[in-house]
This record gives C-alpha cells, structure tokens and sequence, in this order.
C-alpha cells in the first residue's frame, strides 16, 4: 500500500528531519540569525522542497495520525498518515484546518498577566522568567502553608505521556487533583461497555467489515467518537472491494443527522425511548429463537415487558417495523449496533447504551469481525464530572487552578454556575495557546505551542483491536514567544524542589518522551523489528508512530441478565419542563466543524459548509415545516428558544428531517471570547440545560430538556449557501436500486 | 417626389444655412446649461461609481454566482439595440431613396455612433481587469497568443469594431459637405477645425460624385453590418447551453428588438430636437407619421418572436426551460417587469394604427419612451432570468443589482446624452444639402 | 505570408477538435463514488488548504461568492418521515468538450495536453463568460483583493482573508489570484507536474496512484479516486467500467453516453446530456426510490 509519494514524504522525515525541525528553531531564535537568515543554511531546508513531519492530529480525540508538510519552515499544509491504522491516510475537515490553529491571528504571542478586572480580558505583557516566577511563587506559597491539595490541574482530554507528567507532578506536589474534561468524553459508553463488553474502553466498532449496521443516533460520519474512522469503515462498508455484500445501515433517531442522511432507512423515534426500542429489538430477537444462549429463558424473562405492542406505542415505531428489524438484525451476519450521542445524552444514557449493547450481545457480535470488538485497555485517566469543579471552587476548596487547554466555560450549562464559583478562586493560570471563555478569567496566561510545535505523543481511545500510540514532533519552529506545556511543569518541578525535583529529572520534555520511549522500547522489544533504539526511534518519528498490528485474542465476557437488567431502564427517558409548556423535545448536536465549539476559531471550518443546511457562519434551529404551520413562521425568522433554564435566539431553518414534536440547534457558536472568528456568532444552546450531570459519570445530558419557541422581530438572518435543495427530475444525483445493483451480481 | 408632403418647400436655402448653423454657434446660456449638468451628472452617476468599482473591485456590484452577467450587459446589448435604427434606418431610406429620410438621418446616424460608444464603455466596466481591456485585440505578441476566435466575444470585438467604424464613417462622409458648408460661414479656430474636417471640399462635379459612390458603398456594406452585429451579440447568449439563453431564433430576435428599439429611439430624440433647437419645421408630422407606421410593423414583428421563443420553450417541455420560463414570468421577484414589458412592446405600439396617435407628438413620446423600457426590461429578463436557474438547482439564487450598478446604468443614459449635446454643437446636427434637395431646386444629379 | 495562412488554418483546425488534442499524454479523469461519499465536507477544506482560495466572511457567501472549488451539493426530496437526502460533490470536471472554453475571448482558459481545462490567471481579463456558459457552475471569481478586504466588517471584528500570520500557510505551489480573475478547481495541477517532474527525471510514466489531488487525498470514505484514463488498467478506469483502450477512444471521438460504454452499471457522467463531456464519472449510490421526481416543490 506504501506507494512512492508516500514513501518520500516519508524518506523526508526521518530522524534527522525532526531534529532539523529544532535546529531550525534554535537558528531562528538567535538574534544574528534573525538578521541574516539562512546564512548557514540547514542542512534539511531546501528552498522549494517540502518536508514532511509525521505527527498527531489534535483537533479531536480520535487520535489520527498526520503529515505536516513542511517548506522553509513553515507548515503548509496537513495530510493523513497514510500508514497510520486509524484514519488510514484520510482526515476530516477539522483536521485539515489545524493550520489555521498554528496561525491564527488571535493566539496569544506572550505570556501575559491581568491587570484589571478579572474577566474584563485586560492582559499585559511580562516575559517567561516573570510569568514561571509568578506562577513558583504562588505554588510555593500554596505548599508552605499546607495547602498542596488544594491545587487543581484542569486540562482537556490527554492521554499521552504529557499526561504521566502532569499526574506524576501532581502527585509529588502533593495534590490528588488532577482532573480533565470534555463535553464529549464518552463516558457513558465505557461504563455501559463495562458492563456487556466487561471492559472500561470504547471498543472497536468494525464498522467496515458488517453487513447490517443498527445505528441508535450515532452521528460517525460527523463528528462521533473517531470519525475518520468510522468514514473509512463506512466507505467500505459500502463499496470495499473485494466485498460482494453491501452492508446496510439503519439509523434510528429523532432528528436526521448526517449518518441518517446516508443511511438505507430513518427510523425517526420518539425522543428518549431508543433504549425500549432496543430491548424491543432484543424481545424479537429472543422470540424469534436467534439467541442460541443457553440463559435465553432468563433474558425473555428480563424482556418481557418489551413485546411490539407496548414497545410500538411507547416509541412511535410501528410493530412491524420493531419485528422486521430485529428479524433483519439477528439473521444478517455480522451485524452491529452502536449508541451515539443522542442517545448517551438523555438522562438514562447508560441504560439506553447498555440495552443497544444487548443487541449485540444477544446477536453473537461481540468479539466477530464486523462486529465488536474489545480493544487493548488504555491506560487512561477517568473523567471527573464537572460539577465537582464548580462545588469545590464555589465552596472555595480551590486555591489556586492550572488550565490547560480545557474551555469548560464554554461548554457547560450556564446554570451549573461554573463561570461564578470560577470567579472565587484566588488564583487561575491558564497555559492555553488562544485566548477562550474560561482563560479569559485567568490571572496569568503562560502560552503553550500548538501541536504543530511541540513534542508529545497520544494513545488513541479506541483504536482498531489493537494498540496505536502517534507521536506528535514539532514540524515548525515556535511561531510565538510560547513554552510547551509540559517544559513548562518540569521547569515549574525544578524551582519548586523537593520531590518534584527528584521525580522529574528531565531537562525538557522532548528528553522525557524519548526516554519515556526508551522504556516502551525496552518493555516490547519482542514485538519491535528495529535493533536498536536510535533506529526504533528514528522510524517512529517517520512513520507516526508505533502499532503492532496484531489484535490480541479477546477474553470471552460473561454477560449474565441478572447484572444487566438491573442497568435496563423500562422508562422512556424524563425530560425537564412540563409539554404542555414547552412543547417541543430539545436535542443539541455537536457541529460537524465545530464539535462543542472549539473549531469556532477557525475561518476554514466558519466557511464550510453544514452539510444538511448548508449554513455557514452561524447558528440555526432546525424545524419541521409542519410544525411552524399555524405559528405565523417563516424560514430565516429569528426564533426566541425558551426552556425553563435559559434562551437563547436564532433563526430557524425548516428541515424536513425533523419529528415535528422536536428541535434541534447544532452546538459550537456563542463564542464571547474565542477570537475574532467566533466571538459575536451565533448563540449556544447550552445555556438552555439544567445544571444536571449523570450521577454515575458525570456526563452533561445535552437532550433531556424541553423547550418552547416564540418568533421574534430581528433582521439578523442566517446565510446558508444552498438554492433550491430539490433536484427536479434532473437526475443529479442519479440512484440504482437494491435490486438493480443485486443483477450487478453483488448483494445489497 | 412629393415634396409638398415634407412640408418644406417654402423654406430658403439661406434659411436653411442660417438655422443649422446658428445652432453650432450661436450657444446661449442653456446650453451651458445643459451641458454643466451633463459634466457633473456624468462624474457623480458614472465616473465616481466606476473609480470605486476599479479601485475595490467587481464586488461592490450585485454579481454573483451564477448571475455573473448583471445590468452592465443588459446596457450593453440595449445601447447595442439602439445603434440599430440609427444607421441602419438611414441606410435603408437611402437607398430605397426615401424623401423624408433627410432631415433625421443626420442625428439618426450620429446618435448610432454614439449609442456603440456607450455599449462599448459597458463592456469595459463589465470586465473584472478593465485595465487590460486591449488583450482582446488580435494584436502581436511574442507569445503567438492570439485571440479566441472561437469565441462570441471574439465574434463581438470584431462585428462592434466594423460597426462603429463604418457607421462612423457613413456618418463622416454624409457630413463632408455641411462641414465645408460651415467651413464657409465661420472664422477664428471654428474655420480652421471645419477646414481640416471638410478635407478640402470645394463642391465639385467630381467630388459630388465620388461622394456619391462611397456613400452608396457605406449604406450597401452598413445594411448586412447591423444585421450581423445584433446577431453576434445575440450569439454571446445564445451559444451558451443555459436554459432561457440557448434558442436559436436569438439572432433574429435580437436584430428585430434592436430596429424597434433604435426607431423608438430615434422618435424620442426626434421630439426632443425638435423642441430643443426649434426644427418644428424640419422634422415634420410626416415624419411621426412614417415611424409610427414602421413602428407598428416592428411591434408586430416583436411580438411574434416573443411568442416563439416562449413557445419553443414551453413546447420543448424539459425541467430547464420550463423553470426558465416559470421564473421569467410569474416566479422571479420582478416578474411585473414581464408583463409590463408585453404593455409597452406587444400593446401600447399598436394605437400607432390610428394615425391620430401617430401625428400626436405627447403620444408619440410617450409610446417610444415606453418601447425602449420594455426593450431595456426585455434584455434585463434575459440575462437575468436565466442565469438564476442554470442546471444544477442547488446553485440557484436570485440577483440583486447594487447601487453601482444602478447609477452607472443612470449614468450610461446621461453620458449618451453628453455625446450628443456635444454633437449638436460641434456638428452639422441636420443634413443641409438634403434638406436643400428636399426644398426642391434642381441640383446636377449623376446617375447612379 | 502564404506560410502564415497556412499555420492560422492549421491551428485553427485543431482547435475545432474537441479538446484540441487527439490524443492527450495524459487523460487525468476522477471517478466519485456517491454509494461511499457521506457528505462530510473534508474535500472541500482540503482543496481551500492546497489551493490558496480565500475565506470570504458571511456576507460575501450570502451572495453566492465562496470561493470554494469543490462543494457538496445535498439535495432532499420528500416530507418527514420520508426523507430522502442525496449528496453530491461537484467540481470542475475537466470537460472534454468544455463551453467556458468556447466562450473565452483570450484563451485564458483552454485545454492542456493532459485533458486538463486549465485555467490561466494572469491571462484573464474577467469578462464572467466561461463561467455563465459552465453548466456546473463551478467558475468562481476574485471580486476583490482578499487580501485586504476585511470581511469581518459587519461583526464589528477586523480580519482579512489572509490576516496574518494565516498567510504564510499559503502553498508557494499555488498563485494566490488577483482581484478581477476568474479560478476554478485545476484538479491540483501543481501536483500533477510535480509528479511529471519526478517522472521524467527517472524516465518513467506517472504510476496509477501516484498522483492523489488533495480532496482525494483526505476523503476518508475515500469515495474519490484520480487517475489516468489513457491507461485501461488504472483504478478509475476499472471502477468507471472503461477497462479497454477502445472503449476510452470510442468515448471521446463519438461523443457517445457513458452507458452505452461502460460496463459498469453504475457509472454516469452529470449532466451527461448536455454534451460537454465531462471527465468526472460517478458511480451511482444504491438507494430505494431515489430516483428525483420533476416538478417544483
Ligand atoms: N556562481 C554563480 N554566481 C552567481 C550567479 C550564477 O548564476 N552563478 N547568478 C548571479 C545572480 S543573477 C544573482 S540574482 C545572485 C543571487 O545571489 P543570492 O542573492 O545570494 O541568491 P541565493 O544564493 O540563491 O540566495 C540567498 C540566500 O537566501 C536564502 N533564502 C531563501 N528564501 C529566503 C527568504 O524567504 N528569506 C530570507 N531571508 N532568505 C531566504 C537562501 O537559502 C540563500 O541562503 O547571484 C549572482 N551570482
Ligand atoms: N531554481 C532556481 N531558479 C532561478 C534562480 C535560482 O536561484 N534558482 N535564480 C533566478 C535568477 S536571480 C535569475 S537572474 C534567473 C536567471 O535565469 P536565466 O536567465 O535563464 O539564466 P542562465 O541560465 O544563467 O542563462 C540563460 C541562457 O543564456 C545563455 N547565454 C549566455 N551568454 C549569452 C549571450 O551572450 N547571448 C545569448 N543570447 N545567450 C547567452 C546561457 O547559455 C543560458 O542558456 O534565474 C532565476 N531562476
Ligand atoms: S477525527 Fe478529525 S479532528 Fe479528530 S483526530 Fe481525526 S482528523 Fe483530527
Ligand atoms: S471528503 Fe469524501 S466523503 Fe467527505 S464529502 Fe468529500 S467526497 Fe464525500
Ligand atoms: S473571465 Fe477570464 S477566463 Fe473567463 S472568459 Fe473572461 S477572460 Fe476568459
Ligand atoms: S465544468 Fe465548467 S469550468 Fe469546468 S471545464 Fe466544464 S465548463 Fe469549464
Ligand atoms: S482536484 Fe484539487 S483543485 Fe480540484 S477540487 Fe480537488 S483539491 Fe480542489
């Protein structure tokens, strides 16, 4: 599969490539280099031709590997790692679009230190000594008085050694609080793959090798987990060659997302019963006799409850169709069915998951090619909910907050009053590389590098049955006055002294990642072809990273119904407000560009595009016609969206791929501080959510609140770049059938 | 001949000079007037606008994708519609030796001549580099780059560079002998410019007579001319494959619009003149009432190739056409314009049967401003129904002109009528050696 | 003199032919399968990163003048719950016999020896004719100087389209165009000479694969394919099902439908009836009742 253009970006990168990358740095930042650049020119830099860096995209947690195409030293443009086993050389547009992170005009280019009101973004400009030296003072200060604990390290999602760090520097500076967030961190689906998958992971979901694909809200070609991935699974799902059977997909959830668009059927089910749809699914299945279990008495026992009628009337989905798909579902091999996030984000999430897991318990899926399979466990660090942030701040626990990359300002409801309890913690320093809604209340700003500039590595989460570690290298020297985040904790670890000083002993980070290399090195020798180390590094910097691409052989899990059913929810989901109020179901999306919010900077990402609306720049609400009819609405009229915790308002977009009874706002704009790019855009329908997180996970449920909807005088429209979405028997986009493409001696 | 039909055969030759050249040098205050306002019309609506597009760029227009075509071109095939009567109508008068012809070919042609100008000057404010406006000339280069002939722009630099050259020059030679004439009553630099534009005219046989040839040539080579510039500029549509532009009764359509549109134009300035120089007795009721009967005819005309190309639309029954048509006639924002344009060209023109409407000089005006709105409405739907509802309906969008282009539309009228209140002073405005013919003395004539 | 006549009339025979070449060196052509696209808009990204083409701000896309080169139309027939939504990527095609290059006064779009309708900046005087006569309303134009307008103006933020440090993301493979010219997906020319380049110094043909334009290079259903379809046994020749040299030649010198030739049921060329020969050949997704009904609304 390695052909030549792949082979010389690679030839291009090599060992020697990376440390040109630094020796450049080293070059530029010197002041007679400065003057007269290029004079000793390096070795590697060839005016006119491009280098290319392997690295890790970090736009996302999926966890793709990339290339950076490097010229003069500059990056110019992002490639998929053709080599690397998760993304296969594709990558999705936020990952094509990272540049614009690297040069965004708003990045912080100093560090920085407020001087005036907290939140009223008045910075001025200190240098790093000044900055380090603050930031000592205070922990010192925090540690003499016993007060280690109370510390917080908040940071985004990292799972890569940068993340042994900072738990190691936590641990020796004596404070147990070390926490990480995401909005979207899949908790939900770890625990409820706990309990039928029996491990802690999101497993590999192989997407391209099933033949019928059961879909409960799982949005994969968008934005879902490992989107790239599950494209490429997609891709081959449908047309993979060598495949004579074209896998089907069913998607089954209220609002039609992207992946329904593609999907062969919609099953557009009442908001918050997919989780009864399942264990009706699973009823058939047990009825129909597919289950060879020999607990199957048990299960229909436990399902009982779960017969078409009551399943029918409960989620709005006819017998038949219930009975036709679990019939479809059982005697397609393999088949496969996955949660998404609409339905991890009611409040029973975890019952909903776990009663689609059933299905593929009971349809024999787990551990079968195209089926599920259970990945290596990561080493990973749990999610902590949020909440306890806003408690232990608001009770004022917390002293002094280290940020790292984590907006959680921005993306948690205004009613769990985080912004506030921030507002009463003496100190706050952020490291994050652009300004954001939660740095905006730092005290002191120590810039990091971007991705494009630093070292690290990341293991990816799930990965495809086997491990994949990606390393990241600086394929650019700093564009700014900026500091890694993890030089910053070991320069931090050496002034503070103590343990800190014996424990991280390293000079830099990129000494530590090698060593801590060394060490993976060491440990697996046996599965690792290279001779020595140098060599062994040299090809994981030019290849992306390290996978040996041998699945391990997967425990057998014992699934008892007994367990299981004390997790099965027989209630639909509850839904804050009262429908006579707020009549309308509220499910809130993630953006295909902008995730939770945090692509919003991005000019590219702005311009592209929705795919369903066509909507650019902007913030809408999704409608169907016939539910505006009566209510005086028209296309493009601004919209007030009350729930009884918050509104927001935006202009609506009539979408036929909508229950009438339900409305949906993509997540991402509402910036108030993000950048030119995004701030003033848009709203951000988090405002509308309660201040509840699952108590077992601490998942924020995005679509467990009604709403209600009067439309407003404003001119503000949004533009969306579609004309007339109908193709008016042009045949544009032309269509064969099933049947027709059965004669082409393939199955569909 | 009938000259007692014209009415001016109790007018003296003297009379004649004394009253077509009076206007060329005698300039009272209105004129000034006139042509302050001219000036300073001329830099706010068209000048300004223009400096401001070049400077900013194409963008502060209304164009869009897929409307790339907007009000610029619509001006430019409509002033392109306009040249046609002038010109081609003396041409054809000419030489079907028709009397009433003289007294308005003069002003006819000049006003031919000037209406390419004004299309021409469209076309450069239409082009996104205007700066480069030669490159379409075929001139050498080291490159060996010549141009698209292929191209119906191509077509077009070529077909308005003949026409505007030999409509000049039909105009020039028709002149020479006013010009001589004016040479002979002025003195100071007028005696001088007239001298050098009369190219040594003294009046002789010889002269009269090779005059004679050459203007014959010109109005034999001018006929066939107009005929093919109006269908090469209905070929820049028409060889597109867009719905709405691609019909193949485009030439003929356009060259019919463009000879209605030209005589309606020539009737409005013809009342204008009148009045404003007080030539009552030179452009006679006769003559309204001649071009109000061809006027019927070209109405006529107009509204059979209307239902034709509607028809063939409609009949050739496919989703592009018939969204084409839909949108041109009910579902485009300015479908009124549609059926205000069938008002003024299919009906107002017919009341020019009764011949009382056709001496009346009020309706006369009025029906001839009303074509030539309908002509530029009809030229407007064209392009701007069309390109609307291409092929791919995803890409559709409506097309919103912007101010700029609305002013410098405005201002293409105003910088018309510059040229030819620039024209009325620096030229003999009205054939006096026709206008003596058509008085009556027998003058030598070679046969011809 | 006689001499010079005789070359014009040469010349101008060869334009006549479609195409102009007989047979190109190359015949870059792109297969699209609709059955994997998903819609997901990475292409378009990837072809804004490779190919320098601006950001424009909310209000320049509200009139229609994105600049991208490749976008994805979606289209939806039916009312809830019988939806039906269909996406389609479109760029340039490449068309064999291309209309804007009949239109063209200046030849600043023609046809390359590779089957390519190449567009060339710097010869252009922006006269919008090629791109009203393309039936994919593909063209798009340089209305201003992007890199000074600000085109945050009415957010009441201040950015242009290149604001530094962004532009020194810019390809130096690629023009960054000037204010008044036309542009258009070239199917990464850039990388196809580089490529011919390489080749050339080793003395060998471009390898099928070798060359992947950057929206086929990201998608990750990996629903493009490029290649040369001079060569028969080329991946995209094999999935448009023209897998004989006969039938490629047949293709362009009958102006034939694709079905008549292809052995691939699938295969069909948008728009196919309007005889621009367009080089891009989609496969067509498998759907139930998907077939587009006339009629508006
Ligand atoms: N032997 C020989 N000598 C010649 C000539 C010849 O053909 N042969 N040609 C003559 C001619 S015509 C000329 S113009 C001169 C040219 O002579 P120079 O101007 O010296 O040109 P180069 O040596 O090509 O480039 C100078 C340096 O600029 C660096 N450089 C590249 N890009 C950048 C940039 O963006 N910024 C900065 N600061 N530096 C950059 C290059 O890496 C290189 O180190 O040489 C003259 N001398
Ligand atoms: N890759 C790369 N490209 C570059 C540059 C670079 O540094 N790297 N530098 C750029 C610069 S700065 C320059 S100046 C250009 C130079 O680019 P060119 O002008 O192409 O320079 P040469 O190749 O030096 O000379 C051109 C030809 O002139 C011939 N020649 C020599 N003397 C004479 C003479 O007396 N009469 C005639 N008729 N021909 C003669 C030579 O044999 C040669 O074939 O290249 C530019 N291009
Ligand atoms: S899915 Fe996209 S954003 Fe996430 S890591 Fe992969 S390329 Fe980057
Ligand atoms: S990247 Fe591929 S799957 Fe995504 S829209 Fe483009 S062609 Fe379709
Ligand atoms: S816009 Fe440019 S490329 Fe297009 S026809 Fe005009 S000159 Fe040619
Ligand atoms: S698609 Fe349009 S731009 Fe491309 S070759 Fe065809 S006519 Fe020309
Ligand atoms: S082939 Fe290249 S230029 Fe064309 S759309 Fe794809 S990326 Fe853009």
């Amino acid at each position: 599969m390695l052909n030549r253009r792949d082979f010389l970006k690679l030839v291009g990168v090599g060992g020697a490539g990376a440390a040109a990358g630094f020796a450049l740095g080293e070059l530029t930042k010197t002041p007679p280099a400065k003057l007269i650049p290029y004079l000793i020119p390096p070795e590697d830099v060839i005016p006119g031709i491009a280098n290319w860096y392997a690295s890790a995209c970090m736009q996302c947690s999926a966890g793709c590997g990339i290339l950076v195409r490097v010229m003069e030293g500059r990056a110019k443009k992002i490639e998929g790692n053709p080599l690397h086993p998760i993304n296969k050389g594709g990558l999705c547009a936020r990952g094509q679009a990272g540049l614009q992170l690297l040069y965004n005009p708003d990045r912080i280019k100093n560090p920085l230190k407020r001087n005036g009101k907290r939140g009223k973004g008045e910075f001025e400009e200190i240098t790093w000594e000044e900055g380090l030296s603050i930031l000592t003072n205070n922990l010192m200060e925090l540690r003499s008085h016993g007060e280690a604990d109370r510390l917080y390290l908040l940071t985004s999602l990292i799972r890569g050694h940068l993340n042994f760090l900072l738990a190691d520097f936590m641990k020796a500076y004596g404070s147990p609080n070390y926490l990480q967030y995401d909005l979207f961190q899949y908790e939900n689906l770890r625990f409820a793959n706990k309990i039928i998958v029996g491990q802690y992971t999101i497993p590999h979901y192989d997407i391209a090798n099933t033949n019928f694909l059961l879909s409960f809200g799982a949005d994969f070609v968008t934005t879902w987990i490992s989107p790239v991935n599950y494209n490429y699974g997609y891709g081959q799902m449908r047309q993979g060659e060598g495949r004579n059977v074209r896998g089907k997909l069913v998607q089954i959830e209220p609002r039609l997302s992207l992946t329904g668009a593609n999907a062969d059927e919609w099953v557009p089910v009442r908001p918050g019963t997919e989780g009864v749809l399942a264990l009706g699914i699973a009823y058939i299945i047990l009825e129909g006799g597919y289950y060879r279990g020999g607990d199957a008495k048990l299960w229909k026992d436990a399902l009982k409850k779960y017969n078409p009628e009551a399943v029918a009337s409960t989620t709005e989905v006819s017998e038949d169709r219930i009975k036709q798909l679990g019939k479809e579902f059982a005697t397609t091999k393999p088949s496969l069915a996955i949660g998404g996030e609409t339905v991890s984000s009611y409040e029973n999430g975890v019952s909903n998951l776990v009663a689609i897991n059933l299905l593929n318990h009971l349809s024999g899926n787990i551990g079968k090619t195209g089926g599920v399979i259970p990945n290596p466990d990561v080493i990973k660090k749990s999610f902590n909910p949020i909440a306890t942030i806003a408690k232990d701040a608001s009770r004022r626990k917390i002293k002094t907050l280290i940020l790292h990359n984590a907006n959680p300002v921005f993306t948690t409801p205004e009613t769990l009053k985080l912004k506030d309890a921030l507002k009463d913690i003496p100190f706050i320093a952020s490291l994050s590389s652009l300004h954001d809604e939660t740095t905006a209340l730092a005290d002191l700003i120590l810039p990091s590098h971007t991705y494009f500039e630093d070292w690290g590595d990341d293991f990816a989460e799930p990965t495809v049955g086997y491990s994949v570690a990606t390393i990241m290298q600086p394929a650019v020297s700093p564009l700014f006055n900026t500091k890694g985040a993890g030089d910053v904790f070991i320069s931090l670890a050496k002034t503070l002294g103590g343990n800190l000083q014996k424990d991280i002993t390293w000079e830099d980070f990129g000494v530590f990642l090698r060593d801590s290399w060394k060490k993976i090195y060491e440990r697996h020798k046996g599965d690792i072809k290279e001779a020595n180390f140098e060599d062994f590094w040299n090809d994981l910097l030019a290849r992306g990273g390290w996978w040996d691409a041998v699945p391990k052989a997967s425990k057998p899990v014992r699934v008892a119904a007994s367990e299981v059913s004390a997790h099965l929810s027989s209630e639909p989901a509850k839904f804050e407000g009262n429908d006579k109020e707020y009549p309308f179901y509220l499910i809130l999306y993630p953006h295909l560009s902008y995730k939770d919010g945090r692509g919003a900077n991005l000019p590219w990402l702005q311009e592209l595009p929705d795919p369903m609306t066509s909507v650019v720049w902007g913030t809408w609400i999704e409608m169907n016609s016939k539910a505006a009819t009566g209510m005086g609405i028209k296309e493009g009229d601004m919209l007030l969206v009350e729930s009884p915790f918050g509104k927001i308002t935006a202009p609506v977009y009539f979408y036929p791929g909508q229950r009438p009874d339900t409305i949906s706002i993509p997540l991402g704009q509402g910036h108030t501080s993000y950048g030119r790019y995004a701030d003033g855009r848009g709203a951000n329908p988090i405002e509308l959510l309660p201040a509840k997180t699952d108590p077992k996970t601490g998942a924020i449920p995005l679509n467990s609140t009604r709403i209600k909807i009067t439309r407003v005088n404003a001119p503000k429209s949004f533009v969306k770049m579609e004309g007339v979405a109908k193709e008016l028997g042009r045949n544009i986009v032309q269509t064969i059938t099933p049947e027709e493409f059965k004669k082409m001696g393939k199955e569909a | 001949m009938a000259h007692q039909q014209q009415g001016t055969s109790n007018i003296s030759y003297r009379e004649v000079n004394d009253d077509v050249i009076k206007s060329m040098t005698e300039t009272g205050r209105g004129f000034y007037l006139v042509l302050a306002v001219c000036i300073v019309g001329l830099a706010l609506t068209f000048g300004l606008p223009w400096a401001y597009q070049i400077y900013v760029g194409q963008g502060v227009t209304g164009l869009q994708s897929p409307e790339y075509w907007g009000l610029y071109l619509t001006n430019f095939v409509f002033w392109i519609g306009i040249s046609h009567s002038g010109t081609l109508l003396s041409a054809i008068l000419f030489i079907t030796q028709t009397p009433w012809r003289r007294s308005i070919y003069r002003s006819a042609e000049a006003m031919t001549f000037f209406s390419v100008v004004t299309a021409a000057t469209m076309v450069f404010i239409h082009m996104g580099r205007p700066w480069n406006f030669y490159w379409p000339f075929p001139y050498p280069n080291q490159r060996e780059m010549w141009t698209n002939f292929q191209s119906p722009l191509m077509f077009d630099v070529f077909a308005i560079g003949t026409y505007s050259t030999s409509s000049f020059l039909f105009l020039y030679f028709g002149s020479i002998p006013d010009l001589a004439a004016v040479r002979d009553r002025v003195t100071g630099w007028r005696k001088r410019f007239y001298g050098a534009l009369a190219l040594g005219w003294r009046g002789t046989d010889r002269e009269w007579h090779l005059l004679q040839k050459a203007y014959t040539f010109c109005a034999v080579f001018i006929i066939p001319l107009a005929v093919s510039v109006h269908s090469i500029v209905s070929w820049d549509f028409a060889s597109s494959k867009i719905p709405g532009l691609n019909k193949t009764i485009f030439a003929p359509y356009f060259v019919i619009g463009a000879i209605y549109s030209g005589t309606a134009g020539i009737i409005t300035l013809m009342v204008i003149l009148r009045r404003a120089l007080k030539f009552e007795k030179y452009i006679t009721k006769v003559h309204f009432d001649k071009l109000g009967m061809l006027l019927v005819v070209m109405s006529l005309l107009w509204t059979y190739v209307n239902v034709t190309e509607v028809f063939t639309g409609w009949y050739a029954n496919t989703s592009y056409e018939n969204e084409a048509l839909k949108y041109r006639m009910f579902t485009t924002p300015s479908a009124y314009l549609f059926w205000l344009m069938i008002a003024c060209n299919a009906f107002f023109p017919l009341l020019y049967i009764f011949r009382k409407i056709r001496l009346s000089i009020v309706a006369s005006l009025l029906i001839s401003i009303g074509i030539n709105l309908g002509m530029w409405i009809e030229r407007f739907l064209i392009i701007e129904t069309s390109l609307p509802r291409k092929f791919l309906p995803f890409m559709w969008r409506d097309y919103h002109p912007s101010w700029v282009e609305w002013s410098i539309t405005a201002g293409s009228f105003i910088f018309f009528t510059s040229l030819f209140v620039l024209f009325v002073k620096f030229w003999p405005s009205f054939s006096i050696y026709e206008i003596k013919e058509d008085i009556g003395i027998p003058m030598e004539r070679k046969g011809r | 003199m006689a001499g010079f006549i005789e070359l014009m009339l040469e010349r101008f025979k060869v334009y006549r032919e479609p195409g102009y070449y007989k047979r190109f060196d190359y015949w870059w052509a792109m297969v699209i399968d609709l059955d994997r696209c998903t819609g997901c808009g990475a292409c378009v990204t990837a072809c804004q990163a490779e190919n320098n083409t601006p950001v424009v701000g909310e209000e320049e896309c509200g009139k229609g003048r994105n600049l991208s080169w490749i976008r994805i139309e979606r289209y939806i027939e039916g009312e809830y719950p019988n939806v039906k939504v269909k996406f389609i990527p479109v760029l340039c095609p490449q068309c064999d016999r291309a209309p804007c290059e009949v239109a063209c006064p200046v030849y600043a779009t023609y046809h390359n020896q590779d089957g390519l309708n190449v567009q060339v900046y710097n010869r252009c005087v922006g006269t919008f004719t090629c791109a009203t006569y393309c039936p994919y309303d593909v063209r798009r134009f340089n209305w201003f100087t992007y890199n000074k307008k600000n085109f945050l103006k009415g957010n009441g933020g201040s950015s242009t389209s290149f604001e530094p440090p962004l532009d020194q993301q810019l390809n130096p493979d690629v023009s960054v165009r000037e204010m008044g010219v036309m542009e258009k997906c070239t199917f990464c020319i850039q990388r196809i000479r580089a490529a011919k380049d390489r080749a050339k110094d080793e003395n060998r043909p471009i390898r099928d694969g070798e060359i992947q334009p950057a929206c086929v290079q990201t998608c990750p259903t990996k629903a493009l394919t490029f290649g040369d379809l001079n060569n028969p046994k080329s991946r995209i020749a094999q999935l448009a099902g023209l897998s004989t040299a006969g039938d490629l030649h047949y293709l362009r010198e009958s102006g034939s439908k694709i079905s008549d030739i292809s052995s691939n049921p699938r295969t069909y060329r948008l728009l196919e009836d309007l005889n621009a020969a367009p080089t891009i050949f989609y496969l067509k997704r498998v759907m139930k009742n998907g077939s587009s009904t006339a009629g508006h609304e």
